[in-house]
Order: structure tokens, then C-alpha cells, then sequence
């Protein structure tokens, strides 16, 4: 049993979860987030493909890529989150 | 960039439009002509690069000269350059119907000046992704042809649109999330992230989790049946040149990278493609009769390609695990054929929109008006994508048949041929109204609706029609620097 | 191998599943997104545990407070929409609940038969560290080994908010909650602290944890602190300049990119003597777009002069 293990298990479980609500969640916000938490999961493989057991230090790449996946998540939640405001703004009017 | 021979014509095919879309971000008064013209050195950029390969074989530039696997190389073989041209030719002609659809007397200021960065972006992101050789690099892109992509759905900002576009962008973020964890198995497995390591792999349980988690990734961006449902939505509710470039082009770039992939990484199993073939039979069927059913020309339009997705995977598998290594350029040819006659189809149904007034199948010939031009435009287009000689398309379902009947695989012969027979049922529905002049009453205004915007989609349809008498030289070149063979 | 802290990892791990479980199923949104957030800070304290603490910098500013900052303005936003529309048949549920446990399943197994700490490309870095012009492997990798997936995640942040305001348009919007009297004074002391730790974040990248975007991150922080406190709203007018920021760190990045190839160096190849400078310039002004770009994507639309909801729909 190392961190590495636990941590991986636990990554892929967040990936499991976040994967359930982006199929079955409806509400705009909670699939947004359901895809953040896949990406969270991938992020945690990643590190724990970078992790040595210390003192060795780990693996800078895989750091890198993470940090990447962090900025373009945010990217994509605000268009998503946009596009969610829009929605409710049109179909609000509408509905009036 | 001072001196000719010194260009990398690699990374100018990337930058060029990444330019474009900054400048014609930042001076927004300025952005169709700035966006027309990056478009242009885009393309002028691709036919050097076509050159180049063709005289010297498959490119290489390891940008920041470390090499793979320590940083990225970009590369372009025979296949990349195909797809490159591709996109810029149907790009530049979209590019020239975008003038026509987003004119001050169509479109909102609005919609002008955002068509360009948005189409720029999409352009930048495509052609990196043909480039690319390293997994996590295709991700990034990826991501940068979803958002840009997403943005053009949205583009007409009706709720529809928004709507479908919303969709569209869970599917697709969905979709590069399973392809990013796909791509932390392959660096937990192989410790690096190029097409290289993933070509000397050995198997590994790590490496076919990477593979299903990619390819489910991939085949819900190119919208295979089951998981088509965002596109009929995406496609039909764009504004047309922006339907052009999705249908055209971005479901392309996800079959590309599942080609890439698969070759790579060879799938485990023959009931696996088996499955995708019987996938993309599927796709045939059901999208075959939703096209039947469709009451609105862009909606058919819509359904037609994931008909064209389905034959697309029915190539693939034509000739099972063993015919893998052949069949690519089945599926490179189709995708060929399809982008360039559906960019043309898209352009012509929103032109006949445009012109008519409205794009119900039912009521189209009881309009005064004949948008005459575009009605044939689109009858070309349909020809291809049917696939009747000489088109392209014809070419590319020859070289399916050939393959399966070589591998005595008739199922998929079969299926086929139920596609073609879906395909001339659906597009008849279309073209016999086109040809019907007893329902109006009132003279019919023939020669209404002719316009010079009307051009970029003949061209492109006409072009779908004449380049399957080039289907052998393109055959050829695609071969240049073996996309498939040992060499990465 | 000290075990009361695996026994803390253990219990870390699960915390994080039982949060992500409890962000999908609480029925609050509000509960929701602060569940995420704490959420998002534990997974932040498990990658500190896993010896990255760039990462972790990045996720609790970015991933974590950044987006909690854009979620919860979404909610102030939409909060008149009913929390569920319409519910899911209890079959889908179960079905996909089915297909998540076997997804799960077979990638923990594919995982559990991988063994870890394969040598990866941390000795390949290591070996040309000396050449890459900065002292933080991850620095490194971010902007000299594979910079041009920077550049392109800079491209998608650029993407991102070309979209966000092609999206919004035209329509007066709920106005966006406003901080009170005590934090206002709050932000106006905050500011310059945080200005300065942005600044510092950015610096101490070449040599240690923290970097361009991190630094940008905790600058859009002001960015957000700014809007809230209606210490600053944007204007009409200010749209050249908002372009202008967005597009800055692309354009040095890729012009930087280009003009450094030429006399037989290729794209991106820094000169050995320069490199330092060269990766300077270019995180400030990734960290300025960073900044900059962040900010826009929390306040959302474009700032127009004339509203023209009319021509919508």
C-alpha cells in the first residue's frame, strides 16, 4: 500500500462519479461540475503517474500537463456556464 | 521568417490562422477582410507544405529542437497533408460563402465580427491536431476545436442554437475528458506521450484502458450511433457556413485521431471492430430514417452525416482486424468526399434558406421564388454523397466494396448498399420538390435568387464530383512517408 | 513508509469520493458548489501529499476557487430556474449506475496490474535542465520542453473567452451580486497584498513552485475583487483594451515562438543565452492574458453600448 495506490484508486473512483452525473444529472450546474470532477479524476491518474516514493523527487512532465488540463477545464466551464446564463435568459423571456 | 527556404512550413500552417484569428479578434472593424486573407496564407502555407512533402516525403519539425519524447514534433506524412488541404480548401470556400450569409443585410454586426476569431481558432486547432504526434497535444487541441466549434453553433443566438450548442459542449467536453484519462494510462504505462512510444509498445492492461477510454471519447465527438444525439441539434440549428465547417470538417478531426489511434494502438479484439462496424451500420439505419422523417432541409442535412459517420466506421471494419492496415484509406477517402460535398450541401440549404425564406421540405416548392443555382448545387452535392460516378464518394465506397467482398465480408456489401438506397430515398424527398412547378399558382419567379454567393458551394459541390477522377493520385500522395507503416 | 500518514492518505481518498458523491447529490445548489469547493481543496492537500505542489497551487486557485467564483455568480444568475426540470426514469439511473461501476471496475484493475513509478521523462528533463534557461523542472517543461502546449492553452483560454462574448449579448442581466460596506474597505487593503503575491507567485516560478499561471490566477483574484466591489466597471469604451489583454500573451508567446527560429534554429528554440530572458517575457505576459482573461470570463459579458436584445431570437 503506498499514497501513489490510494491516491490512483481514488482518482479513478472521482472519474467514475463525475462520468455518472455527466450521463444522468440533469440540472445545468450539477453537469458542469459532474465534468469538473471527471477532470479532476484524470488529473489525480496523472500525478500519481508522476509520484515516486520520496525522497526521489517526482516526474516535472506530468505536473506540467496537469496544471495545462487545470487552465483549459476552467476555459471550458466558463463557455459552459455561459451558455447556461443564455439559456435561462432566453427561455425566461420566452416564457413571460 | 525572413528569408523563403527558411520557413517551417509545419508550424506556419498552425500559426497562420492562430494569427489571423488574434488580429482579427483585436481589430474587429477589420475582421473579414484579416480573417479572408489568414485563410488565404493558411492555404498558400498548406500547398507549400503539399510540395515539400511531395518532393522530400513526411515532414518532421521538432519544435524547440528537443524531440520527441521530451517535447513535441509535428509532422506531416502524406495523410496529414491530405486532410490539411482539406480543410483549408473547404475552409477558403466556406470562408467566401461566409461573406455572402454574415453580409450587413443578414446578419447583426455581432455575428460578423465573431464568425472570424471563432472560425480562425477552429482552423488552428484542426490543423494542429493533423500535425500533431504526441496524445496530450491532441487533447489540448481538442479542447481548442470544441470551444471554438461550440462558439459557432451559438453563433445565430437563437434558443435553439444556444440549446443544441449546450449539448453539444457536454458531449464534447465529455468527450476530450475520457480522451485526457485515456492519456494518463498511456504516460502510467509507457512514461511518455508520443505516437512513437505508443507504436513500440508492448500490450498491457494500462494500454487498453487507454484505448477504450480514447475511442469512447473519440467516437462520442464524431458522433457514432448511439452517441450521435448532440449533432442533428448542433448542425441544423448553426447559422450555414458555420453548419458547413462543423459538418464538414470538426466531426472529421475525431476520425482522423480514432484512425491514428487505431493503427497505433491495433484493436485487441475482432469482435471489436466487428462492434464498430455493426455500430456504424446502426448509424446508417436509424439516421437513414430520421432523415425520412426530417420536416426541415438542415435537420435532413444534419442526419445525413450521421448516416455518413456510420458508413464512414462500416469502411473501417470492412475487412476486419487483419484488413486494418488497408482499410484507412477506405475511411481517409469517404472523409475526403463527405467534408468537401456536406460543406457544399450545408452552404446550398443555406443559401435556398436564405432565399426562400424558410427551409420546410414540404413547402419548398411552393415558393415563388427558385433559387435555382443552389438547388442544383445541392442535387450535385447529394450525388457524391450518394455515391454515383465519378464522385468522390463514389471512390471511397468502391474501395469499401472492394475491400469487403475481397474479405467475403457481404454484411457490410450489404449494409451499404441499404445506406445508398436510404441516401437516394432521403435526397429525393429534397429533389423532387426542387423539380415540382404545378403547386404554385402564381408565375414562378425563375431566375430569382441567383447570386454570386452561390458560388462557393458549386464549386464545392462540382469539386466533390470531379476529385473522384483524381482518387488514384490522392490515394497515392496519401501513402507518402507510410501514415501506417513501421516509421512514425 | 510511515503509516499513520497512509492511514491519513486512506482517509483523505475517501473523503474526496464521499465530496464528489455529495456535490451530485445534494439536493442545495448552493451546498452544491461549496461542497465542490471543499471538494476541490482536499484534492488540492492529496497532490501536496503526492509531491506536487504546483499542481495543487494551481487546482485550489484555478480549478477550485476560480471556478467556485464562476459557479456561484452562475447561480446568482439562474436562481429563478427550478433546481431540477424534469427527473431521470429510475431505470437510466440504475443502468448508468451499472456502467459507471463496471467503467470504474475496469480501470481500477487496469491500474492495480500497472506498476508505479515507471522512470517516466523526469531523467530526460533532468539531463537538459541546464539548457532550459530556468531551475524549476515544471517551469521547464511548461515553457521550454513543451511549450507549445502552453501556447495552445493559452489559445483555448483565448477561445474561451472569444465565446463567452460572442455568447452573452445584448441583454441587461441580473445585476451581479455586490460586496458590502466591510468588504469593500476589506478589498481595497486586500489589493495590494495580493497584487504583490501574484507578482511573487509569477517570479518564484523560474526557481520553485508557483508560475505564470498561478500568478495570473491569484491576479484575476483583483480582477474579481475589483468587479465585486464596483471599484471598477467595465465600459464600453474599455473593449479595445480587454482585447488587447486577452490577446497579448498569445501574441508574444507565438511571435517570441517564431522570431527566435531562423539561422538554423527551429520554432521555439530559445537562443541558449536568452532563454532566460525570452521565458520571462513570456510568462509576464502570459500571466497579464492570464489575468486579464480570467477576470472577463467572471464578469461574462461583453460591455456594450447599445442593449440589442430585440434582434435576438
Amino acid at each position: 500500500m503506498t499514497s501513489g495506490l490510494i491516491f490512483g484508486l481514488t482518482g479513478i473512483a472521482v472519474f467514475a462519479i463525475g462520468l455518472f452525473g455527466a450521463l444522468v444529472m440533469v440540472e445545468p450546474l450539477r453537469r458542469v461540475l459532474a465534468l469538473k470532477l471527471c477532470s479532476v479524476g484524470a488529473g489525480f491518474l496523472l500525478v500519481v503517474g508522476a509520484w515516486r516514493e520520496p525522497p526521489e523527487a517526482p516526474d516535472p512532465v506530468p505536473h506540467a500537463l496537469v496544471i495545462t488540463g487545470i487552465v483549459v477545464m476552467i476555459s471550458a466551464t466558463a463557455v459552459a456556464l455561459a451558455l447556461i446564463r443564455r439559456l435561462h435568459m432566453l427561455e425566461r423571456d420566452t416564457d413571460d | 521568417m525572413t528569408e523563403l527556404p527558411t520557413i517551417d512550413w509545419p508550424t506556419a500552417v498552425v500559426f497562420a490562422p492562430l494569427a489571423g484569428a488574434i488580429l482579427a479578434f483585436a481589430w474587429p472593424r477589420r475582421a473579414a477582410a484579416l480573417g479572408l486573407a489568414s485563410v488565404l496564407v493558411t492555404a498558400g502555407a498548406v500547398a507549400a507544405l503539399a510540395l515539400q512533402v511531395l518532393a522530400e516525403g513526411a515532414v518532421l519539425t521538432r519544435l524547440g529542437n528537443w524531440g520527441a519524447p521530451l517535447g513535441i514534433d509535428l509532422r506531416a506524412d502524406g495523410l496529414s497533408t491530405v486532410l490539411l488541404a482539406m480543410t483549408v480548401g473547404v475552409g477558403a470556400f466556406v470562408s467566401l460563402g461566409a461573406l455572402d450569409s454574415y453580409a450587413p443585410a443578414r446578419a447583426d454586426d455581432r455575428t460578423r465580427r465573431y464568425f472570424w476569431p471563432l472560425w480562425l481558432l477552429l482552423l488552428t486547432g484542426l490543423n494542429g491536431a493533423f500535425l500533431s504526434t504526441d496524445v496530450f497535444n491532441l487533447y489540448v487541441m481538442l479542447e481548442v476545436i470544441a470551444l471554438a466549434a461550440v462558439g459557432l453553433t451559438v453563433l445565430g443566438g437563437g434558443r435553439a442554437a444556444v440549446r443544441a450548442g449546450l449539448d453539444y459542449m457536454y458531449a464534447s467536453i465529455l468527450g476530450a475528458l475520457l480522451f485526457l484519462m485515456g492519456v494518463g494510462f498511456v504516460y502510467l504505462e509507457l512514461g511518455r506521450l508520443d505516437f512513437a512510444g505508443l507504436i513500440a509498445a508492448e500490450p498491457a492492461p494500462a494500454l487498453t484502458a487507454a484505448l477504450a477510454l480514447m475511442i469512447a471519447g473519440l467516437l462520442l465527438k464524431t458522433a457514432l450511433f448511439p452517441l450521435h444525439f448532440w449533432l442533428p441539434g448542433a448542425h441544423a440549428n448553426a447559422t450555414a457556413p458555420a453548419s458547413a465547417l462543423l459538418s464538414g470538417l470538426v466531426v472529421k478531426v475525431s476520425l482522423y485521431v480514432f484512425l491514428r489511434l487505431t493503427q497505433y494502438m491495433p484493436l485487441p479484439d475482432e469482435l471489436l471492430v466487428t462492434l464498430i462496424g455493426a455500430l456504424g451500420a446502426g448509424a446508417i439505419l436509424w439516421g437513414g430514417i430520421q432523415a425520412l422523417r426530417a420536416e426541415r432541409l438542415k435537420l435532413l442535412v444534419a442526419w445525413s452525416t450521421v448516416v455518413q459517420i456510420g458508413l464512414i466506421f462500416v469502411a473501417f471494419a470492412r475487412a476486419g482486424q487483419v484488413g486494418l492496415a488497408e482499410s484507412w484509406k477506405a475511411v481517409a477517402l469517404l472523409i475526403l468526399a463527405h467534408a468537401v460535398a456536406k460543406a457544399g450541401m450545408f452552404l446550398a440549404a443555406g443559401r435556398i434558406k436564405d432565399e426562400v425564406g424558410h427551409d420546410r421540405i414540404a413547402d419548398l416548392d411552393r415558393s415563388p421564388i427558385r433559387p435555382t443555382l443552389a438547388q442544383f448545387t445541392f442535387a450535385l452535392a447529394a450525388i457524391s454523397l450518394i455515391g454515383l460516378p465519378p464522385s468522390l464518394g463514389f471512390a471511397g465506397k468502391w474501395v469499401l466494396m472492394e475491400g469487403a467482398m475481397a474479405a467475403g465480408y457481404w454484411h457490410w456489401v450489404g449494409v451499404t448498399m441499404i445506406g445508398t438506397l436510404f441516401s437516394v430515398a432521403y435526397f429525393s424527398r429534397v429533389l423532387a420538390s426542387f423539380l415540382r412547378f404545378d403547386r404554385m399558382r402564381s408565375p414562378v419567379a425563375e431566375h430569382q435568387g441567383w447570386a454570386l454567393a452561390d458560388a462557393a458551394p458549386l464549386i464545392l459541390a462540382l469539386s466533390a464530383l470531379g476529385l473522384g477522377l483524381a482518387a488514384a493520385p490522392i490515394l497515392a500522395f496519401m501513402e507518402i512517408g507510410y501514415p501506417f507503416g513501421a516509421t512514425p | 513508509m510511515v503509516e499513520p500518514l497512509l492511514l491519513f492518505d486512506a482517509l483523505l481518498g475517501l473523503a474526496i469520493a464521499a465530496l464528489a458523491v455529495a456535490v451530485l447529490t445534494v439536493h442545495d445548489r448552493f451546498a452544491m458548489i461549496v461542497l465542490f469547493i471543499v471538494f476541490g481543496l482536499m484534492s488540492a492537500l492529496a497532490w501536496v501529499r503526492l509531491s506536487a505542489p504546483d499542481v495543487a497551487l494551481a487546482e485550489a486557485a484555478i480549478g477550485t476557487g476560480l471556478t467556485g467564483a464562476l459557479l456561484l455568480t452562475t447561480l446568482h444568475h439562474i436562481r429563478a430556474a427550478p433546481a431540477a426540470p424534469v427527473p431521470v426514469p429510475g431505470g437510466v439511473v440504475v443502468a448508468n449506475l451499472g456502467l459507471c461501476a463496471l467503467i470504474f471496475g475496469g480501470l481500477a484493475f487496469a491500474f492495480l496490474l500497472t506498476p508505479l513509478q515507471a522512470p517516466g521523462l523526469a531523467p530526460a528533463v533532468a539531463q537538459n535542465m541546464a539548457a532550459s534557461g530556468v531551475g524549476h523542472p515544471v517551469t521547464a517543461v511548461l515553457l521550454n520542453f513543451r511549450a507549445y502546449d502552453t501556447l495552445m492553452e493559452v489559445v483555448v483560454l483565448l477561445a474561451a473567452i472569444v465565446a463567452v462574448w460572442m455568447v452573452e449579448r445584448g441583454t441587461v442581466q441580473a445585476p451581479a451580486p455586490v460586496l458590502g460596506e466591510i468588504y469593500r474597505g476589506f478589498s481595497r487593503l486586500a489589493l495590494p497584498a495580493i497584487v504583490v503575491i501574484g507578482s511573487y507567485l509569477l517570479w518564484v516560478g523560474a526557481q520553485a513552485p508557483g508560475g505564470a499561471f498561478q500568478g495570473g490566477a491569484v491576479l484575476a483574484a483583483v480582477g474579481l475583487l475589483l468587479l465585486l466591489g464596483r471599484l471598477y466597471r467595465p465600459q464600453p469604451a474599455h473593449r479595445p483594451f480587454a482585447r488587447a489583454g486577452f490577446v497579448l500573451g498569445t501574441a508574444v508567446f507565438a511571435g517570441v515562438a517564431l522570431l527566435v527560429a531562423g539561422g538554423g534554429r527551429l520554432p521555439f528554440e530559445y537562443p541558449a543565452a536568452h532563454a532566460k530572458t525570452l521565458i520571462l517575457l513570456i510568462e509576464g505576459m502570459v500571466t497579464i492574458s492570464i489575468a486579464v482573461t480570467l477576470a472577463a470570463l467572471f464578469h461574462g459579458r461583453e460591455p456594450e453600448a447599445v442593449p440589442v436584445s430585440e434582434k435576438s431570437e
